[in-house]
């Protein structure tokens, strides 16, 4: 599986990419890593995640939340997208993350004339051998650095998109698999709109988080002004993990524990975006979905190996905000897709006591517990 | 899309608090910036709408006041209140103090109004104000209890009015502004709205009616207009169609509440009170004893006592007023205001009996008893020593306070007793002359069965005292029955024609249904007839009362439950006689008992064990010395005195119990929970501690929101005032709540295979270390709370009253989310309607 390398306009030393499994077929969840790789004790997990975040703050000041969401949603599997306006290290973070890990990178500049082919890679036929030979896009990569991925046509980014979901290509009615990890890291620039082909909902629906960048606090920009004067910072970041410490680190996600509490009120917030007033489009069953895996790899972050409503509540917002669509009316009162989740949130109530023994393998729960959940009021 | 680097900002901070969970619960309504933003002409189109409401309200008052002298000052004090209002939230103060600016306004024009000479510097009230106030009020009490309506606008009952309409503003205003409450405000305005509809014979009228329903309208149309749904923006406020919707809504409620009291049987009829009636062009005015009648036999305490002592040789019946027109739906005396004349001096009692008279001396005390109509016995020729102006009718011999009541008079009464014999009134079988038409008349609209019973009762009989007789007997036989419960369980209490259907036909009822019962029937065979109301011969204090030239007399008693009616018959020659149709009832004069009926010592026996039955001897004891108190003379047994004690020692240990029953429930509930997290009888003991954390943390002000992570709760408990802030870590109280939390979260949310949950101090899964930390949580919580809020805490902690509250409301909520689904299923079956009509419509 050597072919990635020649497509790619960035490809960093050493990236050799850990073995993947071009077994085809499976549910998504076993499909990943082929002989699942072993998960990680909580020392370790937290080492290595330590490892990245320190290298990612050292490249960029005063950012440690959006690093922190960035490493969430690559150990939780999903593609992110940073939108912010230009200079604020949109691609600088996606790179420093894609570089902190020891594996292949990729780097796509989208423009208008960027072809489909481009992306997914094409056929070609080989005068010598006389038959034709698949040559991989850029898409072929662990991480893939998408910079400002609505300047591309429609076509091409619809590219992505089985790329994305998939994790696979199909070109010339031959699928091809992606190497595991794979990760989308695209950017876009919010405020020039002239000449972009803004990302359909079903696309936007493919990220599991959207971050915006921000501007940097004061100290940090001051302290950015004098450390990155002359060098890029880049250049300082090496490898603090492997593919294979990645992968066992994804494995672990896989193993925090939801509980059924936690299902419930995940639903329950999925719903309320559908029911409320104030939204055209709420969230979809696949946001629910990559909302519960953000809320894990957050839990396992955090050192758990269970998920807290905590851990829903911090990404919730990342993750569901780029996904649903205002209503006319509440978008002209000044409402944002942010503030309506936050509303959703201030209203739902948290399963502390109502929920949880639904299980069947939790003991049964006392006339006690269940008489205190009379106080929580019936919402709706 | 547009994002702003400033919502960029937002989310990364928001991102940054990490662990921490840090979400603003309390973050306002999303709406509430905008409307803080802009203040503009709302606060004073709903202080205006409010004043509009109450004052239109208030003009269905005329009729209760005589006049309109009062309105004045009703309109100085309910616009001053509305437009302080108004002007404090123009100027953005805050609702605490917008509604004390209020009650400040109402307190200083309520001073400058009616205390001017009593207050400092013309507006601030001092304590002359308060006497005066007192004053007032007494006097006010005295009207509403004393005086027939409609009353003299004295500044007692105008200060009453003026205060209860002040407060009402202030009650509506806060309930359409601060509270959001616009319709319900409607309740305050429909407090004003009562009074006349209980009071006035005719009602709310059209002018009270349209005013508080123009106010009202206000109200809702202000705060619809100025406060649009924050969800789906400012411009739902203006909606076209709204108008034409609101006027069909309107339309379609008025119409249905028309039609529905001509559909619902028995609303027109006398179970209803007669206010409760839409009748807003009614004309008849005056209080109306006979409505009232009822309700005193059914009082369970004799007040309204009246005392009097007479030289007549049987008690007589004392007389307040008579009813002489059995016409409408509900009958009423006739003041004949015109024809009245001033002064007891001299009473022209009218009597042209060939019988001999008897005269009677009676001295009246009436005490508290309050009545536009003066008690005596019948037929007065004068009455001496009343107090203010009053006057008699010529026709019905009732006297009546011109601008007084007989409250507290003292009154000597002369009067004529004829001594009738059945004989003479055997005799009297001339035709009728010289009575007034409306005493002969016979009602229009007779149901049948009373026409037919008086048929049947008086066939045979000739002679007027005959029929008279006759209607008697029947009334008094064995197959009526006596009661004051089966009028009102028939649905038939009260009186008119269709009430003495009904009373013939259940055959059980009181004096009203067999006085009127009588009198109509007498009528009908031609026996002029009235209704008279008063009260029966009472009973022997045992004391004696001594009249200048009289001697010692002996006293009666009679009091609330004596009241009573009785039909008068007139005879030509003879005048008007009484008699007595009421079984067990009363005395039945001599002229009308039966040869062998001995039914005269009976007095007021049976009631329906509503009175016990004591000295049931009428005779007054000769030469009983006057006891001092009369009224609770008594040889009480050591029992009955034992009694009292033991239902003031009840009630004061269930009082106890009622003061301490939220601390007891609480009490029970952290037992039990405290308990079962110990026994670990297969409950986590960290769950019933952590709801017991949650209850704590409510107790002492910390009230965990629904939404509220249990982290966040936790972390804003052990960062609040009530553990002592941040900064005093108090080491166990702050540790017990996160290790609580902890155990609680690995219980609740983590792996059921992890084992309890519990860390034990010495790694025992046991819940004694739940309990262990649950008391240093509330050994801190007590150290660091307020003295008030440590008693609150015991005594009335909110997490119980709030759960109980939410479960006396439970049945409320279900019965509003039934009229939610049923309202959405017409409204959905109401659009499918309307679609298939237009279907076929267009073919």
């Amino acid at each position: 599986m050597d072919y990635h390398r020649t497509s790619v306009d960035e490809v960093l030393p050493g990236s050799q990419g850990f073995q993947a499994a071009s077994a085809a077929g499976g549910s998504p969840a076993t499909r990943r890593l082929g002989p699942a790789p072993a998960a990680m004790d909580a020392e370790a997990f937290r080492d290595a995640s330590e490892r990245i975040l320190t290298a990612i703050n050292t490249v960029i000041d005063g950012k440690a939340g959006a690093a922190k969401l960035a490493l969430t949603v690559l150990l939780a599997q999903g593609h992110l997208l940073l939108e912010d306006v230009p200079g604020v290290g949109k691609t600088l973070l996606a790179k420093t993350l894609a570089r902190t890990i020891d594996c292949s990178v990729s780097r796509i500049q989208f423009t208008p004339d960027l072809l489909p082919s481009d992306v997914t890679g094409v056929s070609i036929y080989n005068q010598a051998s006389r038959s034709f030979e698949f040559r991989p896009g850029a898409v072929f990569a662990n991480i893939v650095i998408g910079d400002e991925i609505n300047r591309a046509s429609a076509k091409t980014q619809s590219a992505l998109l089985e790329c994305m979901e998939e994790h696979q290509v199909t070109v010339d009615g031959k699928s091809y698999k992606l190497d595991e990890p794979f990760m989308v890291v695209a950017t876009q620039n919010p405020i020039e709109m002239e000449g972009t082909y803004p990302l359909p909902e079903a696309q936007r629906d493919r990220f599991m988080a959207r971050i915006s960048m921000g501007y940097p606090d004061k100290d940090s920009e001051m302290e950015m002004l004098e450390t990155h004067q002359a060098t890029s910072p880049l250049t300082r970041v090496t490898a603090v993990v492997t593919a294979g410490e990645v992968a066992s680190m994804i494995a672990t996600v896989q193993h925090v524990y939801v509980s059924q509490s936690i299902k419930e009120y995940t639903v329950s917030l999925g719903r309320a975006t559908r029911e409320s007033a104030m939204l055209r489009l709420g969230a979809s069953p696949r946001s629910m979905l990559q909302l519960l895996r953000a809320a894990k790899a957050t839990a396992a972050l955090e050192g758990r190996d269970f998920v807290l409503p905590d851990d829903v509540v911090i990404v919730a917002e990342s993750v569901l905000a780029h996904r649903i669509i205002l209503d006319r009316k509440a978008a002209s009162t000044g409402e944002t897709p942010q503030s309506v989740i936050r509303a959703v949130l201030a209203r739902i109530p948290v399963g502390t006591e109502a929920a949880g023994a639904v299980g069947g393998d939790r003991p049964a729960r006392g006339k006690t517990a269940a008489g205190s959940a009379a106080q929580l009021p019936n919402h709706r | 899309m547009t994002l702003t680097p400033q919502r960029g900002t937002d989310a990364e901070s928001a991102s940054d608090a990490g662990t921490t969970g840090a979400r603003d619960a309390t973050d306002p309504a999303p709406g509430a910036r905008s409307t803080r933003a802009k203040v503009g002409a709302q606060p004073w189109m709903m202080g205006l709408a409010v004043a509009i409401a109450i004052a239109g309200a208030a003009l269905g008052l005329n009729g209760v006041l005589r006049g309109w002298a009062w309105y004045s000052p009703v309109l100085t004090v309910v616009f001053t209140v509305s437009l302080t209002i108004a002007g404090l939230r123009a100027l953005r103060w805050r609702t605490v103090f917008v509604e004390l600016g209020g009650l400040a306004s109402f307190v200083l024009i309520l001073t400058f109004t009616f205390f001017r000479p009593q207050s400092i510097i013309g507006f601030i009230p001092s304590g002359a104000t308060l006497s005066q106030l007192g004053r007032y009020l007494r006097r006010a009490s005295e009207t509403v209890l004393a005086e027939s309506s409609p009353v003299a606008p004295n500044a007692g009952i105008v200060l009453l009015i003026c205060a209860v309409l002040g407060l009402l503003v202030i009650l509506v205003d806060a309930l359409a502004v601060p509270l959001s409450l616009p319709a319900t405000s409607g309740i305050g305005i429909l407090a004003i709205l009562i009074v006349p509809a209980m009071v006035k014979p005719q009602s709310v009228g059209v002018l009270g009616f349209a005013g508080a329903a123009i106010g009202y309208l206000m109200i809702l149309g202000c705060s619809h207009w100025f406060a649009p749904d924050p969800r789906t923006g400012a411009d739902t406020a203006r909606n076209p169609g709204q108008f034409k919707r609101a006027v069909v809504t309107g339309a379609l409620a008025l119409s249905v509440s028309m039609l529905l009291q001509l559909l619902i049987p028995g609303f027109d009829q006398g179970t209803f009170p007669q206010g409760s009636r839409l009748n807003p062009f009614g004309s008849a005015t005056g209080l109306n004893p006979m409505i009232s009648l009822g309700n005193s036999l059914r009082s369970p305490s004799g007040d309204g006592r009246i005392t009097f002592a007479t030289n007549a040789p049987t008690t007589p019946y004392l007389r307040s007023v008579t009813v002489d027109s059995f016409n409408g739906d509900t009958w009423a005396p006739d003041d004949r205001e015109d024809t009245r004349r001033q002064g007891t001096g001299r009473i022209d009692s009218g009597l042209e009996s060939a019988a001999t008279e008897l005269r009677v001396v009676t001295a009246i005390n009436t005490g508290q008893f309050t009545s536009p109509y003066l008690p005596a016995p019948y037929a007065p020729e004068a009455v001496n020593g009343l107090a203010g102006r009053w006057s008699w009718d010529p026709a019905t011999l009732s006297i009546k306070g011109v601008d007084t009541n007989s409250r507290n008079q003292q009154y000597l009464v002369l009067s004529v007793a004829p001594q009738l014999t059945p004989d003479l009134l055997a005799q009297s079988s001339a035709p009728v002359q010289g009575v007034p038409e409306q005493f002969i008349r016979p009602p229009d609209n007779v149901p049948e069965i009373v026409r037919k019973t008086a048929d049947s009762v008086t066939a045979g009989s000739t002679s007027a005292y005959a029929k008279a007789m006759a209607i008697q007997r029947f009334l008094r036989s064995v197959t009526f029955s006596y009661s004051l419960q089966s009028p009102v369980q028939g649905g038939y209490d009260g009186n008119g024609l269709s009430v003495l259907a009904d009373f013939l036909t259940q055959k059980s009822g009181y004096c009203i249904h067999f006085a009127s019962a009588m009198a109509v029937m007498a009528r009908l065979e031609g026996v002029p007839s009235r209704i008279a109301v008063g009260y029966a011969p009472g009973r022997p204090t045992g004391a004696t009362v001594s009249i200048a030239g009289q001697g010692a007399l002996p006293e009666f008693e009679v009091d609330a439950r004596d009241a009573h009616a009785w039909p008068e018959l007139y005879f030509q020659g003879v005048g008007w006689v009484p008699f007595e149709p009421t079984p067990s009832r009363g005395v039945v004069p001599s002229y009308a008992t039966e040869g062998a009926a001995p039914s005269g010592a009976s007095t007021n026996e049976n009631n329906d064990g509503l009175i016990p039955s004591r000295a049931p001897n009428p005779t007054p004891l000769p030469g009983a010395a006057p006891l001092p108190l009369p009224g609770a003379a008594g040889q009480a047994s050591p029992a009955t005195q034992l009694l009292p004690v033991l239902y003031g020692t009840g009630a004061v240990l269930l009082l106890a119990l009622l003061v301490a029953s939220p601390q007891l429930a609480r009490g029970r509930l952290r037992r039990r929970r405290l308990n079962s997290a110990r026994a670990s009888d297969g409950v986590p003991p960290a769950l019933p501690a952590w709801a017991e954390l949650r209850d704590l943390a409510t107790d002492y002000g910390v009230a965990p929101h629904p939404s509220e992570t249990p982290r966040h709760f936790s972390e804003r408990l052990r960062a609040s005032a009530a553990l002592g802030g941040p900064d005093r870590l108090d080491g166990a109280g702050h540790g017990a709540v996160s290790a609580l939390t902890r155990d609680f979260e690995r219980r609740q949310y983590g792996r059921p295979d992890a084992g309890d949950g519990t860390e034990g101090a010495a790694g025992r899964p046991d819940g004694r270390t739940a309990a262990v930390r649950i008391a240093a949580v509330q050994a801190s919580l007590r150290a660091n709370a307020r003295p008030f809020a440590r008693v609150r805490a015991t005594w009335l902690p909110p997490s119980v009253l709030s759960r109980w509250r939410l479960a006396s409301l439970a049945p409320f909520r279900a019965l509003s989310r039934r009229a939610q689904l049923t309202r959405r299923g017409v409204a959905g079956s109401w659009t499918r309607l309307r679609a298939g009509l237009r279907r076929v419509r267009r073919g």
